[in-house]
């Protein structure tokens, strides 16, 4: 045999490997239920088919599994939150013995990664799974990998619009559990009565106390900076806008009924954001956790935090907060849970998946988790201590809780949202070019255009 | 008739040993088939995919894509040569740029130093501390350095009176990626130096002897007997380097993730985003096929310098 001939042959078979492989990669992705145009549907062996038209729906959970079952849950929280968790989960096997729960603490981007190509292949990483990216489930229902649980969720049970993030096509595919909240400036009460400050009332008011509290010695910035990946600057940026566009104008933005580079939305971030950050009251970006120390610690006086906070201070009694003056919205956002249509455990998921969005909820509140619950028939004094203070001077200010934006929008764009946000703190002088960028690639504005 | 004895034993000893290369080869052939073509030809398939059957929409659409945390060249930026973002391609083309001469010139100039003195080795694992810490510590590790309440980069400048560089370098779209470049040189120099040291150590000492007594000065010695000795080693840590910031992607992902303003993006990170975040797998997988084309570049010339090299052994 030549080389010639034998160089023939050996590009043959490469060709002949390359193509049986990808005939075959192509002829397994296309038979998997991604790829299929089925309405998503459930496997459970208690499904039960009404009426003549054909509709799927699901039995209740039933309340006592005879035999011992266990299942995996995947949530996102570790350390003292995940601590708060397992509080809910030991109630869980006290009330259902049969049922033990194996917890997994897994945040969603690192969830995001990996379970929908489990889902693909027809596996799941557990039976139920809990996330606060609400869009996320959505899209995984979309692809037909979640079970449908509309029967179980009654949506006037919840916080108004609480259920509707996790609705496609009129059926409820994610539970609510509990909720934070981001309401305003936090401050230790203490810190305030030493040097004489008091809460704002007008926005005249709030910039003077900025002044007042820039003057006083150790005070490096007069508010604090968190920085994870962005996500604190977003709610400060969020609340700014539901301050003077009002809760509807956070709607709008989630929609693109109203764009980022619109005159309303750049008269608010220009006129009232960047000149705050241009004279310096707002501190650099510093990790939101070693900002917590700092703040507490007096180096900064005010720092804009959701209702978490109160979990993580020395001393939750000496801790208050403000919204900006004239704020007429909060926003909340809660995680939710869901069941893979994968599951070999159904029954056990759902009675699971039923406890967290209903009683559960209130072991969660009761403990420092710094939550709310979303199920309305867990009343206020059942929360802890101090967020019992919060929640009621939410209520008693008359602010609407509204969906987080960058959360209700998610996928890439969240990131973009979190990352151009970024890019406002070190360099204001480009709020034009930000805002453009955001409308540009909003998803919703694209899908308008 | 002895002929034809012969020709039948030749033959099955030709059989067998026929049979003993395939059953030596055919694990690694099963593995390989298994764990790297099949994920290669499913990358390449799966980037040709989208929604309305097979085509190129994937790599027009990473290529032409304008959004900061995804582009791969951002023309108007570079037009104008303002600060990042440039585009994540361009980043890692700087990235190159910058990191592989400072790489290669430190480990030599260390691993000559530090040649035959006592008490090297010492030296030498503390430099390399930064190769064996996983760079997503690494990572965290250059986010703290030039952290401007803790970090030792934004004291020392501090402490020289140059405020305007007395804080977060991270947070800036005009010092974000040299801030990380800078700390990957800190994290990858370990390697050129356990390189160029072992290089050194096979150094025949009788050249460098012989140039000594023709009078050859130190300089002299340096770049014309002890360089050219070293083309081995510097192959070996210039394209390591090279495809090592062609694919870099933990130490940004844990430091700025790519920001502010997608001013430190890389190639790596725009395949992730379109990836998890995104969760668009045709986008995906069509920047991976790119970033591997790109790192085929220098691993087919290092591949070909083997080879020669190989050749002029024999």
């Amino acid at each position: 045999m030549n080389a010639l001939t034998r160089t023939g042959l050996a590009i043959l078979i490469i060709v002949i490997v390359i193509l049986a492989i990808g005939g075959g990669y192509w002829w397994y992705a296309s038979s998997q239920p991604g790829k299929t145009t089925t309405s998503p549907s459930t496997t459970s062996p208690t499904t039960t088919t009404q009426g003549g038209g054909g509709a799927t729906t699901t039995t209740s959970p039933t309340t006592t599994t005879a035999k011992q079952v266990t299942i995996t849950v995947i949530g996102p929280w570790s350390g003292t939150s995940a601590e708060y968790f397992k509080a809910v989960i030991g109630n869980f096997t006290a009330k259902y013995p049969n049922i033990k729960v194996n917890y997994i603490s897994k945040r969603a981007e690192d969830l995001a990664k990996t379970a929908p190509l489990q889902f693909a292949a027809g596996k799941t990483p557990a039976d139920v799974i809990i996330t606060p990216w609400a869009w996320w489930i959505v899209e995984m229902a979309k692809k037909g990998y979640v079970v449908d649980i509309s029967d179980m969720i009654n949506p006037n049970d919840y916080i108004g619009g609480i259920v509707d993030k996790v609705t496609y096509n009129g059926k409820i595919y994610g539970a609510p559990f509990t909720m934070w909240l981001k309401p305003g400036f936090w401050y230790r009460k203490s810190f305030f009565q030493q040097h004489g400050l008091s809460e704002p009332k007008t926005w005249d008011e709030f910039l003077n106390l900025l002044d007042q509290i820039k003057q006083i010695n150790g005070i490096q910035n007069p508010i604090v900076t968190g920085d994870g990946v962005g996500w604190p600057e977003s709610d400060i940026v969020e609340h700014f806008l539901i301050t003077f566009g009002g809760p509807d104008l956070q709607y709008k933005l989630i929609n693109c009924e109203v764009k980022f580079n619109d005159p309303q939305v750049k008269d608010i971030i220009k006129n009232k954001l960047v000149p705050l950050i241009k004279n310096g009251y707002f501190s650099e970006p510093i990790e939101w956790t070693q900002a917590v120390d700092e703040w507490w610690s007096g180096k900064y006086a005010l720092y804009f935090m959701g209702t978490w906070i109160t979990g993580r201070v020395d001393d939750p009694n000496d801790l208050d907060f403000f919204p900006l003056p004239g704020a007429k919205g909060v926003v909340g956002g809660a995680d939710y849970g869901f069941i893979p249509k994968f599951t070999d455990k159904m029954d056990a998921a759902k009675t699971f998946l039923k406890f967290i969005a209903t009683e559960g909820q209130m072991y969660h509140v009761a403990g420092p988790a710094g939550k709310i619950p979303t199920y309305k028939k867990i009343s206020v004094d059942k929360l802890w201590k101090p967020m019992q203070s919060v929640y009621q001077k939410i209520l008693n200010l008359g602010m609407e809780i509204v969906p987080d934006l960058d959360d209700s929008v998610g996928g890439d764009w969240q990131t973009l949202f979190w990352d151009q946000l970024k890019l406002l703190w070190a360099e204001p002088d480009q709020v034009d070019q930000i805002l453009d960028t955001l409308t540009q690639q909003h998803p919703a504005c694209q899908s308008s255009s | 008739m002895f002929r034809g004895i012969w020709r039948r034993s030749s033959r099955k000893r030709g059989r067998s040993k026929k049979a003993i290369i395939i059953t030596f080869l055919l694990p690694e052939l099963i593995l390989l088939l298994t764990f790297v073509l099949t994920p290669i030809v499913g990358t390449f398939v799966i980037s040709f995919q989208t929604d309305n059957g097979y085509g190129p929409d994937n790599y027009y659409k990473v290529i032409t894509e304008t959004s900061p945390d995804k582009a791969l060249v951002l023309p108007k930026n570079i037009e104008s040569l303002r600060p990042p973002p440039w585009g994540a391609l361009i980043h890692n083309i700087v990235w190159v740029l910058i990191h592989l001469p400072l790489v290669v010139f430190l480990g030599l100039a260390l691993a000559y130093l530090l040649h035959e003195v006592k008490g090297s080795s010492i030296v030498k694992t503390i430099i390399f501390l930064g190769m064996v810490i996983p760079m997503i510590v690494g990572g965290l590790l250059i986010r703290f350095m030039y952290d401007g309440t803790l970090g030792v980069v934004p004291l020392l400048f501090k402490t020289l009176g140059i405020n305007s560089l007395a804080k977060t370098w991270t947070n800036y779209p005009q010092t974000a990626l040299i801030s990380l470049i800078l700390g990957s040189v800190w994290l990858w120099t370990g390697f050129s130096l356990t390189v160029y040291s072992a290089a050194f150590e096979s150094l025949p000492k009788s050249y460098i002897e012989a140039a000594k007594i023709d009078g050859a000065s130190g300089l002299q010695i340096f770049f014309k007997i002890v360089i050219p000795l070293l083309r081995h080693a510097t192959i070996v840590v210039v394209v390591m380097t090279m495809l090592w910031d062609l694919k870099i992607f933990d130490i940004v992902y844990v430091s700025t993730l790519g920001g502010p303003g997608g001013s430190s993006n890389v190639m790596a990170l725009v395949m992730y985003l379109y990836f998890a975040r995104a969760l668009d797998y045709g986008r995906s997988a069509a920047t991976a096929v790119i970033l591997a084309l790109i790192t085929l570049i220098p691993g087919a010339w290092f591949i070909k310098q083997v080879v020669k090299s190989g050749k002029e052994k024999r």
